[in-house]
């Protein structure tokens, strides 16, 4: 019986918040709606973020290099023929890419899928040998990309990047895919694969000892990720329009690193809520890199003041308060009532 | 009928031989444990025969097949499991989900069965989850099940860890030290609780431990290793006065 | 290529090698002890460096006196980041402590350029280190000579240290087992301290050698160096000393060839080492050394 209530109310909190959404898109002003359009998208990244790192306790450093991939692929397949060998003006584009064209969801999919497969060979040779380096090889993944990105000039157009990508990305693609993730990912978290993945975390010897295909469950978590991170940014790069190598900086990654953290490693509900947070925060955060005026007092801003702050905060947290802000704890209808009747009891 | 047979076993690490010329075989149905002084050699014979450790040279069969070199979890399929020297739990996950992780190398659903809620995975997780119930409700843990596995108080986690090995559903279990950490009356009823579960899921079991009231109150048969070595084999009383055995354990009379 | 310009290409590879071999000493000496991978370790070398510009400019030291204060102030930084923000995790999962490495990194990139902006500071060169050698006909820049052999020298020191006293004893045995270690009676917290004062003093002379070959300080200067660097630890076989400085040869003389031989692919090559990495881990995971970091039960 609570089983058919709890997914009752979840399509019910499903429904009313895209008619929300339906609002926003209609009264909220141009800058609301980017923030949350990166709200979004941040949202789908941490979760995607969180099911490899927290879920399975393999430190990754992939979401710039991976959301780089997703961007270039699906803005190389939207942008038409015409637009191609406009944009090409040092070396045109090898053939046959350049005609390729394709509709704005399906060249998000094969972004995803691209994202996928380049997630497999880093992978593969890592998790075979010890889940240690996967750290340093994607961190080292994210430079090599620029420097392809950069080099490859009849593929990426080099430095001068992408110019008039379609504006698609809109708060339905957004939020959509945002849901969709969040649904597939915990789906996989609560069944027999994400226990296997949280034994990994807990402890890989033992879980191999337990009949358990660690690099099996390992590549499962970490390709499911690179799909929605793949994804993530072709629907960044359709919400900007315009990229470049230089865009997908190894903050994005750290970012998303204080939001999982923050949230608490292993805590889907965890990354959505600190999400919200660390986005809206990092808006309002903008002052300190600015001056400030306090009375008479002015202090000057120091530029880059943000980032300090953001890895003093990373540091502290992961020393004081390693449990974030849910643990490893998730939301749900149950705990929720629950929550309400025991204060009534008092 | 023997069950498991290891063949003249080699485990050199670096040029020494942490075990040297080891045989082995085990009659299904008994108790057989695995002792020695400390460094002899007995969880690195265990880590050859679950999969861990490749052996230098010798093999290892099975059911009449030979498992030397497979992959730990290929072993655990075909019906071997183990518990470890010193408590291994996945401390995260409720008493329920460390079993269930027991029984993850039999789920036959799919990935796709799972993301898209299909019924197969739905009755597949439905009879899962009852199963391990019961087991719990077989070993006393039934009312721990949903305790976080490092809330346990010690003597429940060595039973969780052993629950949850015998949730893979093996022929073999493989005991490495199972009374280490416990007080006199843990240890007499631990040796109960496991001569009870060779009865109740008919299991074999091998084991190694360092309490000799242990060995001997439970063991059927009884294998010494000393300095990677079988100095002795028999029963617990025959081996207990072999003077090969004496001498390993106390040194030399002289000395 | 003629024999003339091969001679200066393999020395100029060896030099640049001798400097990763130097900073991937530190990496591979903490990942021995603590299974750490030092995200911070690249960013060490950075600060390394700035502390000789300082020391050199601002407070006018000769370059030798200069050169062995970076070094020293350098080993004190790695004993604070260590104190301040490993030690606490030591007991927690390796998550934590790698996301804390990656946090202190950040920091220190972030830390210099708010204090010193993102423009390049030129590294002023020694007299004694600017000019050429001229060796039959080959010319070749003194601190391409200077650098490997200066390197060689440390690693000779260090592995003296490592396998004829005390210290190094116990910074051995540490890498085996910590808790068996600590039950002998040794300061562990003392020898972890150690190990990362070497490192980072290493990576403070690699650095300054970096600085000597390309006079351009930046606060994200440590970033490429340190993955190379890193590259070459597991290249050697990751925990043994002189596999790190091997790998690290192996490493910058493959770069400066591959450009040399194929000038087209000169954009790339910062994606060399990189690919070796994963080529390593694909087929000889235990490093060319072949080195065997043992079963953990």
């Amino acid at each position: 019986m609570n089983k058919t209530r709890n997914s009752l109310l979840t399509i019910a909190a499903i429904v009313v918040f895209f008619i929300f959404l339906w609002y926003a898109s209609t009264h909220f002003n141009k800058y609301s709606i980017r923030i949350m359009n990166d709200v979004a998208i941040f949202m789908m990244l941490a979760v995607s973020y969180n099911l490899i790192n927290g879920v399975t306790g393999q430190f990754s450093l992939e979401p710039n290099g991976f959301t780089a991939i997703g961007a270039y692929v699906s803005s190389l397949l939207t942008l038409t023929v015409a637009q191609k060998h406009a944009m090409f003006i040092i070396v045109p584009m090898i053939h046959p890419f350049d005609t390729w064209h394709l509709p704005f969801l399906a060249a998000l999919i094969v972004g995803g899928l691209v994202t996928s497969v380049i997630a497999f060979v880093l992978a593969f040779p890592v998790f075979r040998v010890r889940g240690d380096y996967l750290a340093i090889v994607t961190l080292g993944f994210g430079i090599v990309i620029r420097v392809f990105s950069t080099n490859a000039i009849s593929l990426t157009n080099g430095a001068l990047g992408l110019k008039g990508i379609s504006e698609s990305t809109n708060l339905w693609w957004s939020w959509g895919w945002a849901v969709f993730s969040i649904i597939i990912i915990m789906r996989l978290v609560n069944s027999g694969y994400g226990r296997a993945m949280k034994a990994i975390r807990d402890d890989e010897d033992a879980a191999i000892a337990m009949g358990i295909n660690s690099l099996k469950i390992k590549m499962i978590a970490f390709i499911t990720s690179a799909f929605f991170e793949g994804v993530a940014g072709g629907l960044l790069a359709h919400l900007i329009t315009t990229i470049s190598p230089t865009l997908f900086t190894f903050f994005l990654t750290f970012n998303l690193l204080i939001i999982i953290v923050v949230g608490g490693l292993g805590s889907m509900t965890g990354s959505i809520i600190a999400t919200v947070m660390v986005v809206w925060g990092s808006e309002l955060l903008r002052v300190v890199d600015q001056p400030m005026h306090i009375f008479s007092i002015t202090i000057p801003g120091v530029p880059g003041m943000r980032m300090i702050l953001f890895s003093v905060l990373l540091i502290a947290t992961m020393i004081f308060a390693r449990e974030g802000i849910m643990g490893q704890r998730e939301f749900s209808w149950n705990s929720f009532f629950n929550m309400f009747r025991a204060r009534k009891q008092r | 009928m023997s069950i498991l047979k290891c063949d003249d076993l080699i485990m050199q690490f670096g040029g020494l031989a942490a075990v040297n010329h080891f045989s082995l075989s085990i009659e299904a149905g008994t108790i057989k444990g695995l002792i020695g002084p400390n460094g002899a050699g007995k969880t690195t014979v265990f880590n050859m025969i679950t999969g861990n450790y490749k052996p230098t040279s010798g093999n290892i069969t099975f059911f009449n097949e030979s498992i030397t070199g497979l992959k730990p979890y290929k072993i655990v399929a075909r019906g071997m499991a183990r518990t470890f020297q010193n408590i291994r739990l996945f401390s995260n996950l409720s008493v329920l989900d460390n079993v269930l992780v027991g029984f993850h190398h039999k789920i036959k659903y799919k990935l796709y069965d799972a993301v898209m809620r299909l019924p197969r995975f739905k009755s597949e997780e439905r009879i899962m989850h009852e199963t391990c119930l019961q087991l719990l409700d077989r070993v006393g843990l039934k009312d721990r099940a949903y305790l976080k596995a490092d809330e346990l108080p010690y003597g429940d986690q060595r039973k969780t860890e052993i629950a949850r090995a015998l949730a893979t559903g093996p022929k073999l279990l493989l005991l490495d030290e199972p009374a280490a950490g416990m007080n006199p009356q843990e240890t007499t009823d631990l040796m109960y609780f496991i001569s009870e579960i060779r009865d109740k899921f008919d299991v074999t079991i091998l084991l190694i431990e360092h309490d000799m009231r242990f060995v001997m109150g439970l063991c059927e048969d009884v294998t010494v290793l000393d300095h990677g070595e079988k100095i002795a084999e028999g029963k617990p009383a025959d081996v207990q006065k072999n003077q090969k055995v004496i001498v390993a354990y106390l040194g030399e009379p002289d000395a | 290529m003629n024999f003339t310009e091969v001679i200066q290409q393999l020395v100029n590879g060896i030099s640049l090698g001798s400097l990763y071999g130097l900073v991937a000493i530190g990496y591979t000496m903490i990942y021995g002890v603590l299974r750490l991978i030092n995200f911070a370790h690249g960013d060490v070398m950075m600060v390394g460096t700035y502390i000789a510009l300082f020391a050199v400019t601002t407070f006018l030291l000769p370059w030798w006196a200069a050169f062995i204060l970076a070094m020293v102030l350098t080993a004190f930084l790695g004993i604070a980041i260590d104190t301040i923000a490993y030690k606490p995790l030591r007991k927690a999962s390796r998550i934590s402590s790698l996301i804390t490495a990656i946090g202190v990194s950040f920091l220190l990139e972030n830390l210099f350029l708010v204090l010193f902006g993102g423009v390049p500071k030129a590294f002023p060169i020694p007299k004694i280190f600017a000019g050429n050698f001229n060796v039959g006909g080959v010319i070749l820049p003194v601190v391409n000579i200077f650098a490997p052999i200066l390197a060689l020298v440390f690693l000779f020191i260090l592995l003296q240290l490592l396998h004829h006293t005390k210290y190094g004893m116990a910074m051995r045995s540490l890498s085996l087992d910590i808790e068996t270690t600590r039950l002998m009676g040794v300061n562990v917290d003392a020898v972890i301290s150690l190990v990362f004062a070497i490192g980072s003093a290493l990576a403070a002379a690699g650095g300054i050698m970096w600085a000597l070959k390309y006079p351009s300080l930046n606060p994200l200067m440590g970033i490429l160096p340190g993955l190379k660097a890193f590259a070459a630890a597991v290249l050697g076989g990751i925990g043994d000393v002189a596999g790190a400085a091997i790998g690290g040869f192996i490493i910058g003389i493959s770069e400066i060839l591959v450009v040399a031989l194929f000038p087209e692919l000169a954009g790339y090559k910062d994606a060399l080492a990189f690919l070796i990495l994963i080529l390593v881990l694909l087929f000889k995971p235990t490093g060319i050394m072949g080195k065997n970091l043992g079963g953990r039960f």
